[in-house]
């Protein structure tokens, strides 16, 4: 993958990535343990000054995060790597006019991340409702495999099936493992609001997982 | 209780996805580095000791500015309009038997600005 060939839906949406995720509510996602020093924070001021080791080590720390979350939320494995490749970029080119201490890096580069899934789940829906992403490698073909992965497949179906922002905050907060405090900052709202939207993902999920608890080896669970 | 079975087959989902998470492509990353490398800060500015040396002189404009003033300071050496001193033929000799006389004399009496306004005197 070259440097700018990201897709053309992605191209598209740089032009319309939302807020600027450097101001506004992210102020409201500093650190909540403010001893606890953030680690990409220092490897970004490194690479700043050019060391190119710094930039390995918080790309091998970064790319991971955020490919796994776009991946999720798009269920699309080339637009998520377009996405992180241009996140990433972004993070490379705001390194010189980072403000440390006012925003995690990672909470930083995660909304670059949702603005751009958010805005090509958009153009997605307005080119084709069909035309919505697939689910990866969806369950029925999950006969002969092992159960987690035929989980895994189900529940990745059925977050497809949940409004975007939904979708995002039940990821975030639920796989990703971040606190309500973090998505408030990615997704530009507050805490009140992520609470609303990973409880009604999670309903969404159970209604659209009902029916397969058999299915996915859940039947005696609980 | 229905809902706590499916709050835990859930959870238990979560935990399968979050111990799975999906393998980054070698393409993604080499892609990323490459990019961190493009626009690392001190790469931006860097390039061949040329290209920097031709930076910390001012670019290309700065550069063409010098090489004018550099051939125009050349030219009036050689052929100074009527009115300067001709200090090119002072300093490379190569007048007068008289003005090279007085060239090696402002050498030597350490002042050769008298010394070219004695040439004058002398044409």
């Amino acid at each position: 993958m070259e440097s700018g060939a990201a897709s053309n839906a992605v191209g598209r949406a740089r032009l319309s990535c939302g807020p600027d995720p450097d101001k506004g509510s992210l102020m409201d996602a500093r650190l909540s343990d403010q001893a606890d020093r953030d680690a990409d924070a220092d490897l970004l001021s490194r690479y700043a000054a050019g060391d190119a080791a710094a930039a390995r080590l918080l790309a091998a720390r970064l790319t991971p995060r955020l490919y796994a979350y776009a991946v999720r939320v798009l269920a699309d494995e080339a637009a998520a790597q377009d996405v992180v490749q241009e996140a990433m970029l972004r993070v490379w080119k705001i390194a010189p006019d980072w403000r440390a201490g006012e925003a995690r890096v990672s909470t930083w580069a995660y909304r670059v991340v949702a603005n751009l899934c958010t805005d090509l789940l958009r153009k997605q829906r307005t080119v084709a409702l069909d035309a919505v992403a697939e689910p990866i490698d969806p369950a029925p073909s999950a006969e002969g495999r092992m159960q987690d992965a035929a989980r895994l497949d189900a529940l990745q179906a059925a977050l497809t099936t949940l409004p975007d922002r939904q979708r995002q905050a039940v990821v975030l907060r639920h796989i990703e493992g971040l606190s309500n405090t973090e998505i408030g900052g990615i997704l530009g709202v507050g805490v009140e609001a992520v609470e609303s939207l990973t409880a009604r993902g999670k309903r969404g999920l159970t209604t659209a997982l009902s029916g397969q608890r058999a299915a996915l080896g859940f039947e005696d669970d609980g | 209780m229905d809902r706590d079975k499916a709050d835990q087959s859930l959870d238990a989902l979560f935990d399968a996805a979050r111990a799975a998470p999906p393998d980054v492509p070698e393409a993604l990353m080499a892609a990323v580095v490459a990019d961190a490398a493009a626009q690392m800060p001190a790469a931006r500015g860097g390039g061949s000791l040329v290209q920097r040396a031709l930076a910390a002189l001012g670019g290309l404009p700065a550069l063409g500015g010098m090489v004018t003033a550099t051939c125009v300071g050349f030219w009036l050496g050689l052929a100074p309009p009527e009115g300067l001193p001709d200090v090119g033929e002072a300093i490379w000799a190569l007048g007068t038997e008289n003005t090279t006389e007085l060239a090696m004399v402002d050498v030597y009496d350490g002042g050769w600005i008298s010394g070219i306004e004695e040439g004058f005197e002398d044409e």
